[in-house]
């Protein structure tokens, strides 16, 4: 599940109070400084955001992970214009969030965490609305939505009204919507939620191949398998707060066990599992249901020697497997709860960048 | 079955309960009712707007002349203020003129004759409701205290008016009002909340561009309802369209009209959030907008204060307008400022949909 990274050269200098990025194509098409956004309710304030500062590389798939109300929405409609920061700021592309919304708008595709198809229209009808409010020329129209049907196999479905589709075939319009007209960077909030597996699969696929026509995707999700399927680069967050932000094997690193090795053996022998101890690599060996569970840093390195030891005790290994830690596991170690939302008490304390 | 009823019960009241804005509308209707439906309807004729003049070849007024001009001056409804406010005129003719072009209600012609065989001459705007048969009595009043018995030979200027002729008129105008309130604004509305808003927010679409969108399809429904009404009234109420110059000068109004009403509705709508308080709005807009309209009961009946909505009112103006085409065959010279009026103020509702629309999601 190696994705290829995206063509990191440095990052540019940060000067102070850098106000319109300077240079003709920056290497970062999206940069957030110190954004925080506190929504004011009758009793008490409820900050959505909370001074989140980052970067998002041309051209890279970027992934915003975190659980329901982390503040993921918010990020992205602060970035698409529909909120203004409380403070702080935003580049979006050379454009500052709130001096240049409408030339933002011209540049990005959003589709929303809730659909905003209007499903009195046929898909046609939605995709040729959304087509001349975004400015696609007229000739080139009608040859775009087909092209975009096609894409979205609703070929046949174009003159049926929307609320005759099912959730699938809504969010894969929706999304195609978004891309009419070639957007240099496309939003996507949640794209798969609600959808079953075959969908989101094919949902995934076309972001995909999205992608490969050279356009940022942004897309938020609480579900880790399609960050790190989809992601080159994600970053976490908590309670409005960026986490952690890495690629997915930067990412599976932090933690400190490394990789799980799972080898099937009837039996075990103590002479084997004290000398596994001794390896430097290995943190902890466990055997239990005719299993020895070993977490290894770098556990492709540390098996041979593994295997090793178990044959010098002559011990039959029925299986062995070996995987790194997901995103998941990733999340867990941070910030002590699991992405959709639930507590584990057994969770390792949370890492330094977490705030109190 | 109670537990479940009690549920349902809880669950509406504690919805009813968190949305005050309703509550108030829901108590301020009736209210308002009261307070502009009473007045607008019940309230007495007066300063009625008459000419009198005396016939030509007169060397002095004769004293019939002058005792019932005084007399007419002095005529008031019980407790209010006079009925009449009378202009005397020197010319016949001109004050003929002044009635056509709606100056005035009456001309009172009077012999210049001593004689009391001559009849006084009674010119009446009979598109007006109620107020020629008020002109008639009190001209017999002022004649009889004078002591005269004259004859009074009354000229209806537009023919025979009837109710349903004057009050149809208003009714072309409610159309126009209707169809704004449940178009218009409300689709406004149903896009933010089903949440449709935020997929075109995020495009580089105008403001501006969104609330003219919404005028012009609003304007042009609005226009078809008030003029399948305008059909109808010819079918049912009989009125006559005198050429084909009027009936397109009556489309012209009804468009200006409907621009009128719509670019206000859906100025209104730009800041609503729900159906519910704009439908309370609406409704609210609707009656004060059309009970001060002159639709049902001249304007001239209205206490003084109701009479000042009249000057900010749309309504009053499109009714003006299609009475002097429909009734009394005006053109354009007496309707200029009714057009005028309703233009100045589509233009005020538009700039004011325009910078309240909110172009951000909070």
């Amino acid at each position: 599940m190696e994705r290829r990274n995206s063509p990191c050269l440095e990052d540019p200098p940060h000067g102070d109070g850098q106000t319109t990025g300077s240079r003709n194509i920056p290497d970062n098409i999206i940069r957030i400084d110190h954004l925080t956004k506190i929504f004011g309710g009758r009793t008490k304030n409820v900050t959505a955001v909370n001074d989140v500062s980052f970067e998002v590389k041309r051209g890279e798939i970027f992934g915003l992970l975190g659980p329901n109300g982390a503040g993921k929405s918010t990020l992205i409609r602060i970035l698409t214009t529909l909120m203004e920061p409380t403070s702080g700021t935003a580049f979006v592309d050379r454009y500052e969030i709130t001096r240049f919304p409408e030339k933002i708008r011209s540049i990005i595709g959003v589709c929303p965490q809730n659909s905003t198809l209007d499903i009195e229209l046929t898909a046609y009808d939605n995709l040729e609305f959304y087509g001349k409010l975004v400015n696609v020329p007229g000739s080139e129209l009608d040859t775009r939505i087909w092209q975009l049907l096609r894409m979205t196999d609703l070929e046949d479905r174009a003159r049926m009204r929307v609320e005759t589709f099912s959730g699938g075939m809504r969010r894969k319009l929706e999304i195609v919507r978004a891309f009419i007209h070639h957007p240099l960077i496309l939003f996507l909030d949640e794209p798969t939620i609600g959808l079953d597996p075959e969908a989101r699969r094919e949902v995934w696929q076309q972001i995909s191949t999205l992608n490969e026509e050279k356009t940022t995707i942004i897309l938020t999700t609480h579900y880790m398998d399609e960050a790190e399927k989809l992601c080159n680069r994600i970053a976490f967050v908590d309670k409005g707060r960026l986490i952690s932000l890495d690629t997915t094997d930067n990412l599976r690193k932090l933690i400190p066990a490394g990789d799980l090795i799972e080898i099937g053996a009837d039996l075990m022998n103590n002479g084997a599992l004290a000398e596994l101890h001794e390896n430097s690599l290995i943190t902890s060996v466990d055997f239990r249901d005719r299993k020895v569970f070993i977490s290894a840093k770098n556990g492709s390195r540390v098996l041979p020697a593994i295997v090793a030891v178990l044959e010098k005790y002559s011990i039959t290994m029925t299986s062995i497997s070996i995987r790194p830690p997901t995103i998941e596991d990733v999340f867990i170690y941070l910030t002590g709860k699991k992405l959709d939302g639930g507590g584990i008490s057994n969770a390792k304390p949370a890492a330094g960048e977490r705030s109190p | 079955m109670i537990k479940g009823a009690v549920a349902i019960f809880k669950r509406d009241f504690k919805k009813f309960l968190s949305n005050p804005f309703v509550i108030l509308m829901t108590m301020f209707m009736p209210i308002m009712y009261l307070i502009i439906f009473g007045n607008a309807m019940g309230g007495t004729i007066t300063h009625v707007p008459i000419a009198v003049v005396q016939e030509e070849s007169f060397s002095t007024s004769t004293p019939l002349f002058v005792s019932a001009v005084d007399m007419l001056k002095v005529l008031a409804q019980r407790d209010n203020p006079r009925m009449f406010d009378v202009k005397v005129y020197t010319d016949e003719a001109k004050a003929k003129r002044d009635l056509n072009n709606g100056i005035v209600k009456a001309v009172v012609v009077f012999p210049s004759t001593v004689s009391s065989s001559d009849a006084v001459r009674l010119y009446v705007d009979s598109s007006e409701y109620m107020i020629p048969s008020l002109v008639q009595s009190g001209v017999q009043m002022a004649l009889m205290s004078s002591g005269a018995n004259n004859r009074v030979e009354i000229n209806k200027i537009y023919g025979d008016i009837k109710y349903i002729q004057f009050f149809g008129v208003g009714v072309i105008v409610m159309a126009i009002f209707m169809s704004t309130m449940m178009g218009g604004g409300i689709a406004l509305i149903k896009d933010r909340e089903m949440g449709i808003i935020e997929g075109y927010l995020v495009t580089p679409v105008k403001r501006s561009s969104i609330i003219l969108g919404m005028i012009g399809s609003g304007t042009i429904r609005a226009f078809l309802a008030g003029f399948i009404i305008f059909i109808v009234d010819i079918l049912i109420t009989g009125i006559i369209i005198q050429s084909a110059e009027d009936f397109l000068l009556v489309l012209v109004v009804l468009f200006i009209t409907s621009l009128g009403v719509t670019s206000l509705m859906v100025s209104a709508a730009s800041r609503f959030a729900n159906q519910q308080e704009y439908a309370a709005v609406a409704a609210f807009f609707s009656l004060i907008l059309f009970m001060t309209s002159g639709a049902f009961y001249p304007v001239v009946g209205m206490p003084d204060w109701l009479r000042w909505i009249t000057i900010i009112n749309p309504e009053y103006y499109a009714v003006d307008a299609l009475r002097s085409i429909i009734l009394r065959g005006q053109g354009l010279g007496v309707i200029g400022m009714d057009l005028l009026a309703l233009l100045l103020f589509s233009t005020g509702a538009i700039i004011l949909g325009i910078t309240t629309f909110r172009r951000t999601l909070e």
